[in-house]
């Protein structure tokens, strides 16, 4: 899963790179927080370890062998923000010190495989011990939480791959980067992830979080109370991949404007015809028609816009949050 | 008297195992080792250029590698790379050779089936592109020692304490990969015959390195703290201008030139 370079335009690097530093510094502080004792080496060695398990071949069906990441298996052990940084660093060696992985691309891998794969992994993993407080509860939360995390990590990096031969290309038309659009990358990635990968790392996930458990259960992470909050991740998430709406060419269905209705085709036929309801009714002019503003690139606005929404949602739910705690307030007063 | 038993001939064969994987997990870990020690008996000069300059040098090249369009440029750069190895050493230069010629391959193979999809220019210009990306970062790593590296980085704004986590990381790479080589090892050696836990073992010795690895954060923390470590971290350089590196910086600058004069063309 590591890029090279020259696969991803500068420009795709750059953003993912920016898209990172908020990550790190959020990880650097909660890790200073939360191992004040012994934080500093236990960041470098974590490392080493992270370095260390991507060596580690793991026998597959066939006579062949695979690696693992390791991405969920190191939160579990870690914590999600001590892995970010270890895998991180990790990354760097491989990258600056190996030649392994692209230096431009840097940023980019860091996104999928330090960032994606281990917060997602983990408050996979988190959402369900949390409910399910049996033993069977937390090992199907490892399993769902690997297998889930290196998919999406191949999915986020089929998408980089696949947003490039759209993005980038010269006045001939021919893609500059990866020239593999969404329809190639995306099967390409995630088929293996899914078939094969997911499975060895689900496998030596749930192995070795099984041997510490047997002979060392106090070193695993243990993280502090907090209420969940992977909704919020995956508001974020499903934020950034809000630009592939562009990619779909027509209107999400059923979301059809008073002329496009017209054409909708229904059993073979086309309406052909505005719904009288539609044609009179209320018509109500958004902020933003279509995601788009006006002075902005379409795919920024895009992105503009369902922070907007999403902003607008989240104000809506804690009011109503806040209404509902009152209530059960006066209740016990 | 001889027992009768001692007299007998032995002739155990142990049935054949399968075994590749922790010969290929053995061989890898192995690969790093000797990577990061041969590293360490770098002179300080090979090359005689200071490593702020090649780390820059080389992160500029790459960026302007993946930025141009001409063929041209990306051509003049791989003779550039290519002259800088044929001054290196012939085991050097094979070792990066090998893996630039791999990634490049690769690559090539990779891209081939956008061929029928009409896109010619990326098998033609992403190939010898990532072939020189690889030479570079790997002309880099092979010439200058890593602690150099990491201490370059600070020159560009990167935290000390971001490079004393660097550090750390690189010198217990080779520590924990030590242990790990020798609980692999232990692992086959005891595997006479079919062993059917052998693939359960595997996760033995990567839950027992975790353990090992705090364990070790835990003794080198006391350490530090033992000699007064307050959680500062600086390094101090002498920044030095010799006529190598002068004459790196205009060779360099004439690449950087090139790209430039290029893209107006």
């Amino acid at each position: 899963m590591h890029i090279p370079d020259n696969y991803l335009s500068p420009s795709t690097c750059a953003v993912m790179g920016a898209a990172m530093v908020p990550v790190w510094t959020v990880a650097v502080k909660k890790v200073k927080t939360e191992m004040s004792r012994v934080k500093v080496p236990m960041l470098g060695i974590g490392a080493a370890f992270s370095f260390l398990l991507m060596m580690f071949n793991i026998p597959l069906p066939g006579g062949t062998t695979g690696h693992a990441i390791g991405g969920t298996l190191l939160a579990i052990l870690l914590g999600p923000y001590a892995a970010c940084i270890s895998v991180t660093v990790a990354l760097l060696i491989q990258a600056l010190l190996f030649g392994d992985g692209g230096i431009l691309a840097f940023g980019a891998n860091c996104f999928n495989m330090a960032f994606v794969l281990p917060f997602l992994g983990y408050f996979i993993y988190k959402f369900i011990k949390d409910r399910v407080k049996t033993e069977k509860g937390e090992y199907a939360g490892i399993i769902l939480g690997s297998y889930l995390g290196i998919n999406a990590a191949a999915l986020c990096t089929a998408i980089e791959f696949g947003i490039q031969p759209l993005l980038f290309k010269n006045a001939a038309g021919q893609p500059l980067y990866c020239p593999y659009p969404l329809s190639i990358s995306i099967p390409a990635m995630t088929i293996p992830h899914l078939l094969v990968a997911g499975v060895v790392e689900v496998i030596f996930t749930v192995a070795v979080i099984a041997f510490i458990k047997k002979v060392s259960p106090g070193t695993i992470y243990q993280s502090s109370k907090q209420k969940i909050k992977a909704v919020y991740g995956l508001i974020v998430a499903l934020i950034c991949l809000t630009p592939l709406g562009l990619l779909a060419a027509g209107t999400a269905w059923g979301e059809w404007g008073g002329e496009e209705i017209k054409n909708v085709v229904s059993g073979g036929n086309t309406l052909g015809f505005i719904p009288e309801g539609m044609k009179n009714g209320f018509n109500f002019k958004s902020i933003m028609p279509d995601y788009t503003v006006s002075g902005l690139p379409e795919t920024a606005a895009y992105v503009l816009s369902a922070v907007a929404g999403v902003a607008i949602l989240l104000i809506l739910f804690k009011i109503i949050g806040s209404l509902k705690k009152d209530k059960s307030g006066d209740i016990h007063e | 008297m001889t027992p009768e038993w001692m007299l007998k001939d032995e002739n155990y064969i142990p049935e054949s195992d399968k075994d590749t994987f922790i010969n290929k997990s053995i061989l890898s870990i192995l690969g790093i080792l000797s990577r990061i020690k041969v590293q360490s008996g770098y002179r300080k000069d090979s090359f005689h250029v200071s490593a702020i300059w090649k780390v820059a040098f080389t992160f500029v090249m790459i960026v302007l590698l993946s930025i141009s369009r001409s063929f041209t440029f990306v051509i003049i750069v791989n003779v550039y790379l290519l002259l800088a190895l044929s001054m290196m050493k012939a085991n050097e230069i094979l070792k990066i050779l090998k893996v630039s010629f791999i990634v490049a391959l690769f690559t090539f193979v990779i891209l081939l089936p956008s061929v029928f999809l009409g896109y010619y220019y990326s098998v033609i210009m992403i190939t010898p592109k990532v072939f020189a990306t690889v030479l570079a970062v790997n002309i880099m790593s092979h010439t200058t020692q890593w602690n150099a590296i990491t201490g370059a980085l600070r020159t560009f704004l990167i935290p000390d304490i971001f490079i004393l986590v660097l550090d750390i990381t690189i010198k217990y790479i080779m520590l924990l990969g030590e242990f790990s080589l020798n609980l692999l090892y232990s692992l086959k050696l005891r595997s006479v015959g079919i062993n059917n836990k052998k693939y359960s073992s595997l996760s033995g010795v990567a839950g027992t390195m975790f353990i090992k690895s705090k364990e070790m954060a835990e003794d080198m923390y006391a350490a530090m703290e033992c000699r007064g470590f307050s959680g500062e971290y600086r390094i101090y350089k002498k920044l030095s201008f010799t006529f190598y590196d002068f004459f790196y910086v205009i060779v360099n600058g004439l690449i950087i030139f090139a790209f430039f004069y290029l893209r107006k063309a």
